[in-house]
């Protein structure tokens, strides 16, 4: 435990400190093959401790309360060999909110299984050979930090998740698996990721071929915030000190369509990613990361702010284990004006593009991207014709961006970030 | 934490002994780990910490209830709750397990030099000796070299009288380099880990020094042209394409429910050339997949996964082996005790074939030479992998570098098309591992011998 006794060591040993503390509890059902396989209920607590003596840090952490002692005297002993970081911590002040509903009592683990039966018989019903497994569940958590300024101010969290994963094996052998997925901070009905399973299973009992070559591709809010996970890692202020960030020296450069705006917001209401401090205690607040096309923020934690020279922007990110590193919170991609269904009516020949694997795998810090179609569709004359399988796209992200491109008026959550469909006129193809 | 470790397995002894369930285990888990990431001229983090907790998992009436804790304390009410958890399911199918023998016993990991007994300067020397080759080229933008080294102690118990203790010791580096040529930046990486002492981190010099040249020499290289081609793999390439594409198939619990999957794998199916064998085996003790026990308490065993190119086993916990009526193979493993096991690999690797080296590239004639693995990701039908780096093959010699060799195809003909298999096996694993059903990453090993596949997509302008 955090005891006064436990400040004044620290106070009289350190120049500074911090103290994280997470706890957490979570209840998931878990379906597995079509029944509910099994209930589980998951505590925990960890505490990690970070201290700066003479200008070097040192860190340790622990999951026993009784040993949180031991694990400051470990980051005492760490710090003499420790990296020079000459920032300070932040001072208490005003903080927002709890990211917390408290409708997540509601959460009951009857009814979800109830939910789960109903999505698992109402898609079987019309697809007798798919497998479903699915996952709902319930985490409550609270952060508390602790730092030698007088910052002590903790925050609860809810989270509810569900994901729906779906597989039909075809007469030949063949498969699809397809997967939806949401987390909010309130339990919210499984109807519409269910339904938008049932239409891509549907488009998926034909497949279709497309020969090799540039062609039209439209990807869907899932896969463009894939692409735009590529973009977001040059943003990443670590990444831009280390030199190996192709956006390094490039802030406020106009490197993309003025039609690509994307912020990084923490306090979106509602939202399970928004929180009221970050994980050394500095204020959320909104920014873009990219606005009009430019180049607008490196997010930063306490570390690189002050190695690259700015304000933190309160994207410093933990758990109780780690030392803290900058990371995003919500991520809003702007939408843009055009309908998705006449995105799709318009295209003669094209591929619409759901889910791809391997896309993290290639050299993406230059851009470069190359991903195995596992979830697409053939688009001809405006309409669905068949799945397209066994082929894949490869091409750059940073030029497609740079080039023209349209972005529908609707948006879809995809993990932590909200985005819009986007069609890009010629992306390499290879069958 | 309150009492020692015996005394909490003491405990947990006691408390499965009167659980009123079918069946149910115990894990607890203590250890205290070190981690150095050095990146360019900075220590980026050094830290030490110590985990310890545990886990109930019970079966009643053919549902399972799982509790994961961290306060020992707690261990006798979460017990009560997992029985309440399986209970609260009215299971329309039941899931029951295999029945096994009661096993008791203790392993230990040889070590030549405990880590704990290791000062922390050295440790930090140790890898800044590595960083410092990492940066050894003008060209290296930045560095990443990481050290990290674990003890703990584990013990599984179950209401069948299994009782075992497993003492373990791992460490690893992992080394990488990324060289930058205007607007050309170019990571390479490599990883070693291993159960052992301090020993299994020293010496790596060599492994260094072919990162840095490696990312170095790959600044000048292009990447090939889309297209299909004869592809020779190199080992690990060769060990990564048989985990990726094929040993994730022969993980029991994607079929055992699925009766069309059952279908596609059927044990005597022909899946590649009579000179195929695919195998996993826990059992290997120098390998990062070793296991002296699985996470329900069985031995490993190994298991032929292909023999012959036929289809000739599969990869069972207790719960799959009763569904499908086989026998376990000790391959139910999870990342922590805070986790359930679910059906995983071990150390999985492709068997010596009949070709030399020399032989398979006098076959392949013209084509490409992949070497090393960045990633790989398959959807058990199709896979894709970006190769380390690679050579252009012309009438059997090598030829002009190749970077960004990205691989993709159907598992199922990739195999058959499978055209040769040398006799040079090397096994690789490092600190990574491999991930499924959000537990990532579990240790594992991988590998095979060069082998030589027709007509292999990759990815590209053409």
């Amino acid at each position: 435990m955090i005891d006064d006794a436990l400040i004044r060591w620290l106070q009289g040993t350190t120049r500074w400190f911090d103290i994280i503390e997470v706890s957490g509890e979570s209840d998931p059902v878990s379906f597995k093959n079509n029944r509910v396989h099994s209930l589980q209920f998951k505590q925990n607590l960890g505490y990690g401790v970070r201290v700066n003596i003479q200008g070097t840090t040192g860190f340790s952490h622990t999951n026993d309360p009784s040993g949180l002692k031991l694990a400051a005297e470990r980051a005492v002993a760490m710090a003499a060999f420790g990296e020079r970081e000459d920032f300070e911590l932040p001072p208490d002040g005003e903080v927002a909110g709890d990211p917390y509903d408290p409708a997540i009592g509601e959460y009951d683990v009857r009814r979800e299984m109830e939910k789960g039966e109903e999505v698992i018989a109402a898609l079987r019903r019309e697809f007798p050979a798919v497998t479903l497994d699915l996952g709902m569940s319930r985490t409550v958590s609270t952060v508390r930090l602790v730092n030698s300024r007088g910052f002590d101010r903790s925050y609860r969290s809810s989270q509810y998740s569900a994901g729906i994963s779906l597989t039909h094996v075809f007469p030949d052998g063949s498969k699809v698996d397809i997967w939806e997925g949401f987390s909010s901070q309130r339990p919210e009905p499984l109807e519409e990721p269910a339904a938008r399973l049932r239409e891509k299973l549907a488009h998926s009992l034909r497949t279709a071929s497309c020969s090799h070559g540039r062609i039209p591709v439209l990807f869907t809010p899932r896969s463009f915030a894939r692409l735009i996970g590529i973009l977001l890692s040059g943003l990443n202020g670590k990444s831009v000190y280390k030199g190996i960030s192709p956006f390094t020296e490039k802030l406020g450069a106009r490197l993309f369509s003025p039609s690509l705006t994307i912020e990084d917001d923490p306090t979106l209401p509602g939202s399970p990613y928004s929180f009221p401090f970050d994980d050394e205690g500095v204020p959320a607040a909104r920014k873009y990361l990219v606005r009009e096309g430019t180049i607008a923020t490196f997010i930063t934690d306490l570390k690189y702010a002050s190695l690259l020279k700015t304000d933190p922007t309160g994207n410093a990110s933990r758990g109780y284990s780690t030392l803290p590193a900058p990371s995003y919170s919500s991520v809003l991609i702007r939408e843009g004006t055009t309908p998705m269904a006449g995105m799709l009516r318009g295209m003669k020949k094209g591929i619409l593009v759901d889910q791809l694997i391997g896309l993290g795998q290639s050299n993406t810090l230059t851009g470069d991207f190359s991903g195995m179609l596992d979830l697409a569709f053939l688009v001809e004359n405006g309409e669905i014709a068949g799945r397209i399988k066994d082929s894949m796209i490869t091409d750059n992200i940073f030029s497609l961006l740079a080039g023209e491109f349209a972005l529908s008026r609707e948006r879809l959550q995809s993990g932590s970030m909200l985005a819009p469909w986007a069609l890009f006129p010629s992306v390499n193809y290879s069958c | 934490m309150a009492g020692e470790f015996g005394e909490i397995t003491r405990l947990a002894s006691s408390l499965l002994e009167t659980l009123p369930c079918q069946y149910a285990e115990i894990r607890i888990s203590k250890g205290l780990s070190t981690a150095i990431s050095l990146s360019s001229d900075e220590i980026e983090a050094m830290t030490s910490g110590e985990s310890a907790g545990g886990s109930v998992r019970v079966l009643s009436g053919g549902a399972w209830g799982f509790v994961s804790f961290n306060d020992m304390d707690a261990m006798e009410r979460c017990a009560g709750r997992a029985c309440e958890l399986a209970r609260a399911v009215t299971a329309r199918e039941k899931s029951s397990i295999r029945s096994a023998p009661a096993a008791t016993g203790s392993f230990t990991t040889p070590a030549v030099r405990d880590h704990r007994e290791v000062p922390l300067e050295e440790k930090l020397l140790l890898i800044r000796g590595y960083n410092d080759i990492l940066r050894s080229s003008p060209r290296v933008q930045s560095t990443r070299a990481i050290y990290r080294d674990l003890t703990s102690r584990h013990a599984f118990l179950n209401s069948e009288g299994t009782n075992l203790e497993y003492r373990k010791s791992f460490a690893g580096v992992s080394l990488a380099s990324i060289a930058r040529d205007g607007a050309v930046i170019q990571p390479f990486h490599e990883s070693v880990a291993g159960y052992g002492g301090f020993e299994i981190v020293q010496g790596r010099e060599a492994l260094a020094e072919s990162v840095v040249r490696t990312a170095v020499d790959l600044l000048g290289a292009a990447a090939p042209e889309g297209g299909r081609y004869r592809l020779m793999a190199d080992q690990k390439l060769a060990g990564v394409f048989i985990h990726e594409a094929f040993g994730h198939l022969s993980e029991a619990d994607f079929v055992h429910e699925n009766p069309r999957m059952r279908e596609v794998m059927v044990l005597g199916r022909e899946f590649g050339p009579p000179e195929l064998q695919v195998i996993d085996s826990g059992a290997l003790p120098e390998l990062a997949g070793y296991i002296p026990f699985d996470d329900e308490g069985t031995p490993p065993g190994e298991t032929r996964l292909i023999s012959r190119g036929v289809l000739s086993g599969r990869l069972h916990s207790r719960e799959t082996a009763a569904a499908m009526d086989e026998a376990v193979t000790g391959n139910a493993r999870a990342i922590s005790v805070f986790t359930q096991p679910i059906v995983r690999m071990t150390n999985t690797y492709i068997d010596n074939g009949p070709w030399s080296r020399e032989e398979l590239f006098a076959e392949m004639e013209d084509g490409i030479y992949a070497i090393d693995v960045i990633g790989g990701q398959t959807n058990l039908e199709m896979f894709t992998f970006t190769c380390g780096y690679g050579y252009e093959i012309k009438k059997g010699k090598i030829g002009r570098m190749f970077k960004d060799i990205v691989l993709s195809g159907n598992v199922f003909s990739t195999l058959k098309n499978i055209a040769g298999i040398g006799n040079d096996r090397r096994m690789f694993g490092g600190l990574g591992g491999c991930g499924k059903g959000g537990q990532s990453p579990l240790p594992v090993s991988f590998g095979g011998p060069h082998i030589l596949i027709n007509d292999v997509l990759v990815g590209g302008p053409q």
